[in-house]
């Protein structure tokens, strides 16, 4: 009741004080540069590739490196940012007492949160569903080579309806063994038990690359039996902040399509190839005005974090111990689901 | 107990006479003396022989014994948090000033009202200061980038601080003639010790800060401190008034008549003996207290349990959380083990009186 009375009463407050001006004038932002640091969300402990400690007790991570951009693009240096531990419970809270200003957790965007709970999502950075892994000897490279065969899953989630919905209407005739815990769940597809399981797919990534003893003797199906957006939140209220986050993720997906790189970003600059990239990193002005900022925001957020292929072949990609795949979390132009708003 | 059995010589004689007086207990001897050792070498070939030690041969680990590789790598996450690298040493001087003023409070000397609050209060500036560091013209590390090992000491000492004067008030006017002051105490003690400590300290990081304006909410971790420590004296208080029950009457009325206040009666005559009969009991809260910090982590604190799992959650690690979590637990065991002896001592030294 607080809460969602409290969002209102912020949303409230900035549609009289902020009416619709042509410059974005956003309070959280300003928040942000008086204080001179970015509060993002970290873990209470680790969530594999996307929230991670290294051995120098410092944060890494998909959703780090996220929150590192948006530092540098505010505030031009990643090392502003601060990371404020939170648990999965304390996030949502954390973020309506004004603990954190932004949530980049590998946080699903779902009707509730944006609604009921009064959050206000970006476009998603992130995409991961329901995915099958199979013991590669058995020459399994698709769903439907799953016929006949016995598929481990575990007990009373999504995830088990969702597998036996997706087999039905390919017709593929399987036996599902369930099992209570996801370490039973393991044992058991070690044990030769089933020829594959089904779990979320980055969550089998893992899996595959940390605890089996041989990472390549096992596969795991392009099949996306569901999917699920990964986005990141922020308080109801501040539409120009919502704006800022959208185009500091769009700007990584556009230098990843223009083969804009954190190392040729200054060269790119300097002799942008066309106007499209001359206006993303500032060399025409346009950029930041609009959204209140610095022009060269994302020409020095760029050469901060890299591109959205960077930071994802870094954190779960070839760079990283897990080697996800890129699947779905690619560009459009090679047969992922990652777009950019177009930028004019 | 296990002094007393080395301080003897062993007899053979009692031993034979025990364990293989009948076929049956031979049997059930040998069995379980098998069992006993084959479970004991195993803990040791793959703890001991078949281990292996360096973070630099990582690439040996996981033929059938334990990698200590991941301890080597990462026990300064574990025993610091997130406290900035290159400042561990004041985290370490600060777990030692911890340490070394509960183990000096341990002694008897040091057992007067002055002497034991300069002590204490000397020992918490020396962490505090250390550990914030802008004070001593050292680089400001903020309270919530503490962690590891140094969170928990701090934690669990700070708790256990405020929550025995607090304890022992609540467990005073409870006992108070007074009916305002005596029904306060009980509705304070019922209401929190009705409440999961969970959502208590859920309520002091999360709520409060909602609720309140931003110049009362102070920093988080005194928030939580301060539930805790309430949690703490709850406890404490009904663990008290069992020790003041078993004081008879006739002792204040005794001290009444020599012309002694309130104050005396209490202060010499009737706190010792509380103390003595409530010894036990507080002993266990303390121990528990230590461990129940651990929750501390669902508010997102750094404590030594969260930055193990941060220790093992990253790819290169992730196979060994075994190690991590016995390294943990031998940690936990040297600190408690170590309070429960010092409550043994304790009693025994408390026994004089009763001579």
């Amino acid at each position: 009741m607080q809460v969602k009375g409290l969002a209102a009463g912020l949303a409230v407050a900035a549609g009289l004080t902020f009416p619709s001006l042509a410059m974005a004038e956003s309070p959280t932002i300003k928040a942000i540069q008086d204080r001179g640091t970015l509060l993002c969300s970290g873990h209470n402990g680790s969530y594999f590739g996307f929230v991670e400690v290294n051995d120098k007790n410092e944060w890494k991570g998909l959703d780090i490196d996220l929150c590192r951009a948006m530092t540098t693009a505010l505030l031009g240096d990643p090392d502003k940012s601060k990371i404020v531990p939170l648990s999965w419970a304390q996030r949502f809270p954390a973020l309506q007492s004004g603990d954190v200003d932004v949530i980049i957790k590998a946080t699903g965007w779902t009707m509730g949160r944006d609604t009921e709970l009064g959050l206000q999502f970006s476009i998603p950075y992130f995409f991961g569903g329901a995915q099958f892994m199979a013991h590669g000897d058995l020459g399994i490279t698709e769903a439907k080579d799953l016929a006949g065969g016995t598929i481990c899953v575990e007990a009373g989630t999504t995830i088990e309806r969702i597998a036996a919905n997706y087999l039905q209407s390919l017709g593929v005739e399987h036996t599902m063994v369930s099992y209570e815990k996801a370490s039973e769940l393991r044992a058991a597809y070690l044990a030769n038990r089933c020829d594959s399981f089904v779990a979320w797919g980055p969550f089998l990534a893992v899996l595959r690359a940390t605890e089996m003893e041989n990472p390549d003797a096992h596969v795991i199906l392009n099949d996306q039996l569901s999917n699920e957006p990964i986005s990141a939140a922020m308080r109801q209220g501040d539409e120009d902040f919502v704006d800022f986050t959208n185009w500091m993720l769009a700007a990584l997906l556009i230098a990843e399509e223009e083969g804009i790189t954190s190392e040729n970003v200054e060269e790119m600059a300097a002799n942008p190839p066309n106007p499209k990239i001359a206006r993303l990193l500032g060399a025409e002005p346009g950029m930041g005005e609009r959204l209140g900022i610095r022009d060269t925001w994302a020409k020095e957020m760029i050469a901060a974090v890299g591109n959205y292929g960077e930071i994802y072949h870094r954190n779960l990609g070839d760079n990283s111990p897990y080697k996800l795949e890129r699947g779905l979390n690619n560009l459009w132009s090679h047969g992922g689901v990652l777009y950019a708003p177009q930028l004019d | 107990m296990a002094d007393a059995v080395l301080n003897k010589k062993f007899d053979w004689e009692k031993f034979r006479r025990r364990s293989f007086t009948t076929p049956t207990d031979s049997i059930i001897t040998v069995v379980v003396f098998a069992g006993l050792t084959w479970l004991v070498w195993q803990a040791l070939s793959w703890g001991v022989f078949h281990a292996v030690w360096s973070a630099d041969n990582v690439e040996e680990c996981g033929h059938g014994g334990a990698c200590w590789s991941v301890i080597d790598a990462r026990h300064r996450l574990i025993l610091f948090g997130l406290y900035p690298y290159d400042e561990h040493w004041r985290s370490a001087l600060a777990c030692l000033s911890i340490i070394g003023t509960v183990i000096i409070s341990c002694f008897p000397w040091t057992w007067t009202a002055k002497r034991l609050s300069t002590l204490w209060i000397v020992g918490f500036a020396t962490y505090f200061l250390l550990m914030e560091g802008s004070l001593l013209g050292l680089p400001q590390v903020t309270t919530d980038q503490w962690g590891g090992l140094a969170l928990t000491l701090f934690l669990f000492s700070s708790v256990v601080l405020i929550g025995m004067p607090m304890g022992l008030g609540l467990a005073l006017m409870r006992r108070s003639e007074m009916p305002v002051v005596r029904g306060f105490a009980s509705l304070v003690i019922d209401t929190i010790r009705s409440l999961p400590l969970l959502t208590t300290l859920f309520t002091a990081a999360v709520v409060i800060p909602i609720l309140l304006p931003s110049w009362l909410e102070g920093d988080k971790i005194w928030r939580v401190i301060i539930a805790f420590g309430l949690f703490f004296a709850c406890y404490q208080a009904e663990v008290l008034r069992g020790g003041f029950q078993a004081i008879t009457k006739g002792q204040f009325e005794a001290g009444k008549a020599l012309g002694l206040t309130y104050w005396q009666i209490l202060g010499r005559i009737v706190l010792p003996q509380v103390f003595r009969h409530a010894l036990p009991a507080t002993v266990n809260n303390v121990v528990v207290t230590f461990k129940e910090t651990a929750i501390v982590i669902i508010i997102g604190f750094f404590d030594v349990l969260a930055s193990a799992n941060a220790a093992f959650g990253t790819g290169e690690w992730a196979p060994y959380y075994i190690e991590v979590l016995a390294f943990v637990a031998a940690i936990y065991w040297v600190f408690l083990f170590g309070l429960g002896q010092y409550g043994e001592y304790l009693k025994r030294r408390m026994k004089v009186a009763e001579r």
